[in-house]
């Protein structure tokens, strides 16, 4: 059977900027996986050619069907979810519009139901539903943009940089959320992160990017206790 | 005081008709942040064809105005399809020179098919006042045109926020990049925008030549197109009841305060409209009513 | 394989000269030879490039390049050019026709007129930006007719009927100084073999002399402003308002002066409209209201997209083709396949639109990119590094990428296919 995700010889950038040389990495069904690396690796650059936000060559396989030179709208409604960094709410719309807009490529009669079920696990949204999303904390708005994004029933969630500007506490909370929708439901998880030890805690497998490239690769629980790779890439 | 009624009527039955036109510029503005400099002839055109199907065709006037609407939104879809998707939507310069080559392209084009005589457009309301008070009156037009308006910014409240398509379209004007990763097909919910917004203006148009005083000619939009913008900036250029505020602000500037202040001459009505505007943007850059650009760095 | 030449070499000197004098040679040439009615036949088509055309060429360069410092060098959307343009032309006329001053010195009142006024109202713009800057300047583009004809002015403007540059409405005759035998040029030009025949035959009227003249002072006029404009883009004012359209925020944290840079960008701009309004007025010989509309203003845009925004010569282009190209769409009278309704109506402004579009899709730089890139195929001048030293010989072969960096204006004709980016 074909991984969910399956990545090959990724190349690509904006422009005459090169950022991505290459790149070789897969998700298996129902996996946590995350990718690290610093300021300039590639980690957005990746996620966004996966969605299809941008021009790239090589192979990009969705359950062993190409995708790479699909458009974003129709990767959506392939399965994909992409959680944008800094959030990608809908800042002048309210939560409630945020939430029902997450489930347009949907055609069944269940939002409701699914959007009941969010407002369940962060109740804040729902006493916020008629406020505009903009209006929100960015605790709130990195919950509203997660919902949001799940609001589509996904198979994979592409989740980018998720802690940044966030508070410790909040963002705890929100990787065992993470894990949690992945037990749950199976939902398979590519996360992109800076924060090393709380997205090597909930993961199953883990890349680490460097210029463009996959410099190493393994399982996460080898990859925290590796006490070089901890020092050189990791900072922790 | 009679006097001063009969003005206000006047400012509202003029103020009207800027709304329509300036929710047409708002519709495209707010999905595409670009003023269309073209939508004014487009509701030019707009009004011709009604002429066309309605004279030529013999339609019963109000369907022409419909099938006008239907027409130049095709029209105007085609425009954004062929002239406005292949250009990257954050460089704007671009973008303008584009509406200004319509602009320029659809006024001529009008003047080489109908020639600039002036034509007597057909009444869309029944004629006669409503109710007079002395030398005041209040024309059945006035009333009818306030309605139109109200009744046309409903509707679009209404498919803005209970559609899907009006929801796609809030989102796609809110957050573009977004509007992609939720499966949002980004280029028609723009498409859809503007031949939205040239039906509206078209509507726009034949109600302002509707007018019995006023007659239809290829130049007739450049006035009101000035008198709309200016309305649609005042109103934020985003709100489409801020369009019609704006659009009463300035029929109530050209009608009540110009004749009032004695220092301003009539002719000057124009100049006044543009002078708000200017004062309005300086001390509110984004407009009375418009949402300002928050930007987070 | 282009000619090289580098840049301040004994040849590029000569090719300066060279160039500089097949110019002047080319005014001198014009002027004599399309005098009355030069034409150029297409078939059944007359098309008339005589002196009155192309000095309301030069009327609409001039203002372009105005348009050219604020629009493609600053980066502000101020695009009601025609005001200042009506404004300048309105001046002038009321100088020389209420005041008895010669057309010259009208420029010592029309250039401060309009470099105030245009502060005044660029003012607003150190807030308004981008597209509500563009509203705001169009707007007060259309407002300008409604402000000549107001009562309170009809001693200065006349109202409707216009304002004449000489004497109870009357022409102001701009006549050639004795000491230029204009007449007894053309009887030598005549003389010519074979080229003899395009300077007409016979003397030159009165009336024919002062149009040649009109031509030669209109070309001076537009060559100072032209090698003004094409200095301040080169000084460090130039360069401040480059980095301001460049990049605004990394501009005023280099210590440039954002408020100052566009106030004389608006300045500089409308001062030049206004020498153009003054040399159409001459021209022309009436200012009229209706000549002074958003449509002139739009013209002008239509003039600086295709000349090539951002190009001195551009300007040049652009003035051409807004003053050649709807009169010629006039004359046309057949075309094959085209009914004749069709040539009957503003079909100028019909080409102009479709060009507006045409160009934005398939030429984004104008015509000028179009012709630098065929120029740079001819001759080349290999600039020098900063501290003068030659490139060495591996970098002459290969191609000069083009910087940002305007080169000097080195002749009219690095003028007219593209000197400065």
């Amino acid at each position: 059977m074909s991984p969910m995700l399956e990545v090959k010889d990724l190349r690509g950038g904006y422009g005459l900027v090169k950022v991505l040389h290459g790149l070789d990495f897969h998700v298996n069904e129902s996996e946590v996986v995350v990718i690290l690396g610093a300021n300039g690796a590639g980690k957005t650059t990746t996620l966004r050619a996966i969605s299809g936000m941008i021009q790239t060559t090589g192979s990009v396989k969705l359950a062993g069907e190409e995708i790479n030179s699909a458009k974003p709208a129709d990767i959506v409604r392939k399965g994909v979810a992409h959680v944008p960094q800094g959030r990608g709410t809908f800042p002048e719309l309210s939560v409630e519009d945020n939430l029902t807009v997450g489930a347009y490529a949907r055609k069944d009669n269940e939002v409701q139901a699914d959007m009941d079920k969010w407002y369940e696990i962060y109740p804040v949204l729902f006493e916020r539903r008629t406020q505009t999303a903009g209006s929100l904390s960015g605790g709130e708005q990195q919950m509203l943009a997660v919902a949001r994004a799940l609001m589509s029933r996904p198979e994979l969630v592409l989740l980018d940089e998720p802690s940044l500007g966030l508070a410790p506490l909040i963002v705890e909370d929100l990787f065992e959320r993470f894990a949690e929708i992945n037990k749950k439901s199976g939902t398979t998880l590519l996360v992109v992160e800076q924060n090393a030890q709380l997205a090597l805690g909930i993961a199953d497998r883990a890349y680490v990017l460097e210029a463009g490239t996959i410099a190493i690769e393994g399982d996460a629980a080898d990859l925290i206790d590796d006490d070089t790779i901890r020092k050189v890439y990791l900072g922790i | 005081m009679q006097l001063f009624v009969q003005r206000l009527f006047d400012a509202l039955a003029n103020g009207s008709t800027y709304a329509l036109v300036a929710v047409a510029l708002v519709l495209i503005f707010k999905a595409t942040t670009l003023v269309n400099f073209a939508q004014g002839e487009l509701a030019m055109l707009g009004a011709f064809v009604t002429l066309v199907l309605a004279y030529e065709q013999g339609i019963p006037m109000w369907l022409a105005v419909f099938l006008a609407m239907i027409i130049l939104g095709v029209f105007a879809a085609g425009v954004e399809r062929v002239l406005i998707r292949p250009f990257d939507p954050a460089d704007h310069l671009p973008l303008v020179i584009i509406t200004l080559g319509l602009f320029l392209g659809i006024n001529a084009m009008a003047g080489i098919v109908w020639r600039f005589d002036p034509r007597s457009f057909p009444e869309l309301f029944p004629s006669g006042n409503a109710f007079t008070w002395g030398s005041a009156s209040l024309r059945w037009y006035t009333v009818f045109t306030v309605l139109t308006v109200l009744v046309t910014i409903g509707l679009l409240q209404l498919l803005l926020n209970k559609t899907k398509i009006g929801l796609a379209f809030r989102a796609v004007s809110s957050n573009l990049e977004s509007s992609e990763l939720v499966g949002i097909r980004v280029g028609p919910t723009l498409q859809f925008g503007w031949a939205l917004a040239a039906a509206v203006g078209t509507l726009g148009a034949a109600v302002y030549v509707a007018d019995p005083f006023r007659q239809l000619e290829p130049s007739i939009m450049l006035r009101v197109l000035i008198f709309a913008v200016s309305a649609a900036a005042l109103g934020g250029l985003d709100s489409l009841w801020g369009a019609l505020a704006g659009g009463i602000a300035i029929g109530a500037i050209q009608s009540l305060v110009v004749p009032y202040v004695p220092f301003i001459p009539n002719e000057l009505g124009l100049a006044a409209a543009v002078v708000v505007l200017m004062l309005v943007l300086l001390v509110r850059p984004a407009g009375l009513f418009g949402t300002p650009a928050v930007s987070r760095v | 394989m282009p000619i090289k030449i580098l840049a301040g070499s004994s040849q590029h000197q000569l090719y300066k000269v060279i160039t500089w004098s097949l110019f002047a040679l080319l005014v001198a040439g014009v002027a004599f030879a399309y005098v009355d009615v030069g034409s150029i036949s297409l078939g059944e088509n007359n098309y008339n490039i005589s002196l009155i055309r192309l000095n309301k060429a030069i009327a609409f360069a001039i203002a372009i390049l105005g348009l050219q410092v604020v629009a493609g060098f600053t980066g502000q959307l101020a695009l009601g050019q025609s005001f200042f343009f009506g404004m300048g032309a309105y001046a002038s006329a009321w100088l020389m026709a209420d005041h008895d001053w010669p057309f010259l010195l009208t420029f010592i009142v029309v250039v401060p007129l309009c470099f105030v006024i245009g502060i005044v109202m660029g003012l607003p713009a150190l807030r308004i930006q981008g597209l509500y800057l563009a509203l705001v300047t169009l707007g007060f583009a259309a407002v300008f007719p409604a402000i000549v004809k107001l009562d309170r002015l009809f001693s200065i403007t006349n109202g409707v009927g216009g304002k004449a540059t000489g004497p109870d409405g009357r022409k102001y005759k701009l006549e050639p100084p004795e000491w230029l035998p204009l007449d007894g040029i053309a009887e030598t030009l005549q003389k010519i073999p074979l080229l003899g025949g395009y300077f007409g035959d016979g003397g030159i009227s009165s009336k024919q002399e002062e149009r040649m003249w009109a031509f030669m002072m209109f070309t001076l006029i537009a060559v100072v402003c032209f090698w003004m404009v094409a200095n301040l883009i080169k000084s460090r004012q130039g360069r401040a308002m480059r980095a301001v359209r460049d990049n605004p925020t990394g501009a005023a944290v280099s210590g440039i002066d954002l408020a100052r840079t566009k106030a004389m960008s608006f300045g500089i701009a409308s001062a030049l409209g206004g020498v153009g309004g003054a040399v159409y007025v001459a021209e022309v010989g009436l200012a009229s209201p209706d000549d002074f509309t958003q449509l002139l203003a739009i013209n002008f845009i239509v003039g600086l997209v295709v000349g090539g925004v951002g190009t001195l010569s551009g300007a040049v282009v652009g003035g051409l083709v807004i003053a050649l190209v709807p009169d010629w769409a006039s004359s046309t009278q057949e075309v094959g396949f085209l009914p004749e309704r069709w040539l009957q109506g503003p079909t100028g402004s019909l080409i102009l639109g479709l060009l507006l579009i045409l160009l934005t899709f398939f030429l984004p730089g104008g015509i000028v990119s179009a012709a630098r890139t065929l120029k740079n195929k001819i001759v080349r001048i290999i600039p020098r590094g900063p501290n003068g030293e030659v490139p060495g010989g591996a970098s002459l072969a290969t191609p000069v990428t083009a910087d940002d960096t305007p080169d000097e204006p080195d002749s009219p004709v690095d003028e007219l296919v593209g000197a400065v980016d």
